[in-house]
């Protein structure tokens, strides 16, 4: 299936999901005006995904700030997550910086809303 | 039973209102970096170029801002024998009847004021075409200023500005003085005296404000249109804060986000201002703790709505707001609607405090909103 980029702006994440060379990533900033509108085509591009993923997918979360109209897109994307990971393994990466608790925190809440496997990496 | 202790947010009132007549005004105080003059010339360029339309007035706005800013961070440590709250640096931008005002402000030793007082006057006596030859004479001779630069900035401003520099001294100790200077680019037709009295008036008005935000201990005001860039350009001088530990300013930054972001998206444009919602957003600093305050206009109708979800809001233990994220989190039909809340959810969460509000009924259609958190 197609592979969807986006390249990271002042408020907008950089977004790597390419299910070819199993790369798939949503890394730095998420504060758009409008949330729903920038992360439909990602929401699309999940439901899509998740009718034929690959036999192991691992998610990287690497956000550094993502605000709470954010948070919901998020959320609905771990609940497609959620979905696929009832028949295929998949991994979810969550990704915060040591001095952002706040980033681990949110990643802690979702992992116990969704039903899936979700490992936490600190960075610097 | 909450209690809510934010006594102060009257003030928040009154600052809109000192600032109501003006359509832009930016302050900062405090302690000066790339970053932090990056963010103030950036959130100035997002209103210059909603607000003003003379290509000419921006052009020269901008390289006085430039030249105050790098003044500034350049001479910010010169040098007050006794630092304290009285002694950070300040920059002031306010737009009032298509005039600008910029000021700079920092603190110095009485030593200097001779020195100083020498150069602005020899300055303010030249005219323009005198003023380009002492510039090249000044460069190449390069004896003013051990720092290097500060009388070409100086010029320079008043070479941009087409108009005389105001400056002032305001003793602080025995030893330390405070150095404001102040700068009103070009306005047509107009007499020496006339000048001088309008720059008296309004240095006047910052030396006042000024010992307000000493009082008040006010890091940053912005007042004007919120928008998504103005928000962008407010973020980014929370992020040059290098005094801050990082999770405090991490923190920070989440909470600064969202308050803005509501203004953007929620707030009322009674006068239907170009390129955003007007509101004002402040930062100050009281025991110890971080006090942010944003104020926009809301519709009286929705007062009640919004007044009851906070008292709510702020009325929940820790383990029932945590829940109640959760449930708004996967709310989706609410999306599109202004009731997820979410975010006021998320600023008592992050805050860990409660959240302060204030309403002023305007007139029969509108209140002024004032909101609060406390870190």
């Amino acid at each position: 299936m197609n592979s969807l980029l986006l390249e990271k702006t002042s408020d907008t994440p950089y977004v790597c999901l390419d299910s070819e060379n199993e790369m798939f990533k949503i890394s730095e900033r998420s504060l758009p005006e409008n949330a729903i509108d920038f992360f439909k085509p990602i929401i699309n591009w999940f439901a899509e995904y998740s009718k034929q993923p690959n036999n192991q997918t691992t998610i990287n979360f690497e956000l550094e700030y993502f605000n709470t109209s954010s948070a919901k897109q998020i959320a609905k994307i771990l609940l497609i997550i959620q979905e696929m990971a009832k028949t295929n393994e998949v991994i979810i990466k969550w990704h915060y910086s040591k001095n952002d608790l706040d980033m681990k925190e949110s990643g802690i809440r979702f992992s116990k809303l969704i039903n899936a496997n979700f490992e936490f990496i600190e960075t610097k | 039973m909450a209690i809510n202790n934010f006594k102060n947010l009257e003030f928040s009132v009154s600052l809109f209102y000192a600032m109501q007549k003006d359509n832009l005004s930016y302050v900062y105080r405090g302690f000066f970096n790339q970053q932090i003059t990056d963010s103030i010339l950036s959130l100035t360029e997002v209103n210059l170029k909603t607000e003003e339309h003379s290509s000419k007035m921006k052009k020269r706005v901008y390289a006085i801002m430039v030249e105050g800013l790098q003044n500034i961070t350049r001479h910010q440590n010169d040098t007050a024998k006794i630092s304290n709250n009285n002694t950070h640096g300040l920059f002031i931008i306010k737009r009032n009847e298509e005039k600008y005002y910029i000021t700079t402000g920092n603190a110095t030793e009485k030593t200097s004021i001779p020195v100083i007082t020498k150069l602005i006057e020899k300055i303010n006596s030249l005219n323009n075409e005198e003023l380009k030859d002492y510039y090249k004479q000044v460069l190449s001779d390069g004896e003013l200023s051990k720092k290097g630069g500060a009388g070409l900035g100086l010029i320079d401003m008043a070479r941009k500005s087409g108009n005389k520099l105001s400056y002032r001294f305001v003793d602080l100790n025995k030893d330390d003085t405070y150095f404001y200077l102040h700068t009103i680019p070009a306005l047509e037709d107009i007499t020496i005296s006339d000048f001088n009295k309008i720059a008296k008036e309004s240095l006047d008005n910052i030396i006042e404000i000024h010992k307000t935000l000493n009082n008040e201990d006010i890091k940053l005001i912005y007042n004007g249109v919120m928008n998504q860039e103005s928000l962008k350009g407010l973020l980014q001088t929370i992020e040059g804060h290098l005094t801050e530990e990082p999770d405090q300013k991490n923190k920070m930054f989440y909470i600064v986000m969202e308050m803005l972001q509501n203004i953007v998206k929620h707030a009322s444009n009674p006068n239907n201002e170009e390129g955003g919602n007007p509101g004002i957003f402040f930062i100050s600093d009281k025991d110890g703790k971080h006090l942010l305050t944003a104020g926009n206009y809301i519709k009286n109708e929705n007062a009640n709505e919004l007044t009851n979800k906070i008292n709510n809001v702020n009325k929940l233990t820790e383990e029932e707001i945590f829940k109640f994220y959760d449930e708004s989190l996967f709310n989706f039909d609410i999306d599109d609607t202004k009731k997820a809340g979410l975010g006021i959810i998320d600023l008592k969460i992050k805050s860990k405090n409660q959240i302060g509000h204030f309403l002023k009924k305007i007139d029969d259609n509108y209140s002024f909103f004032s909101l609060q958190v406390q870190i």
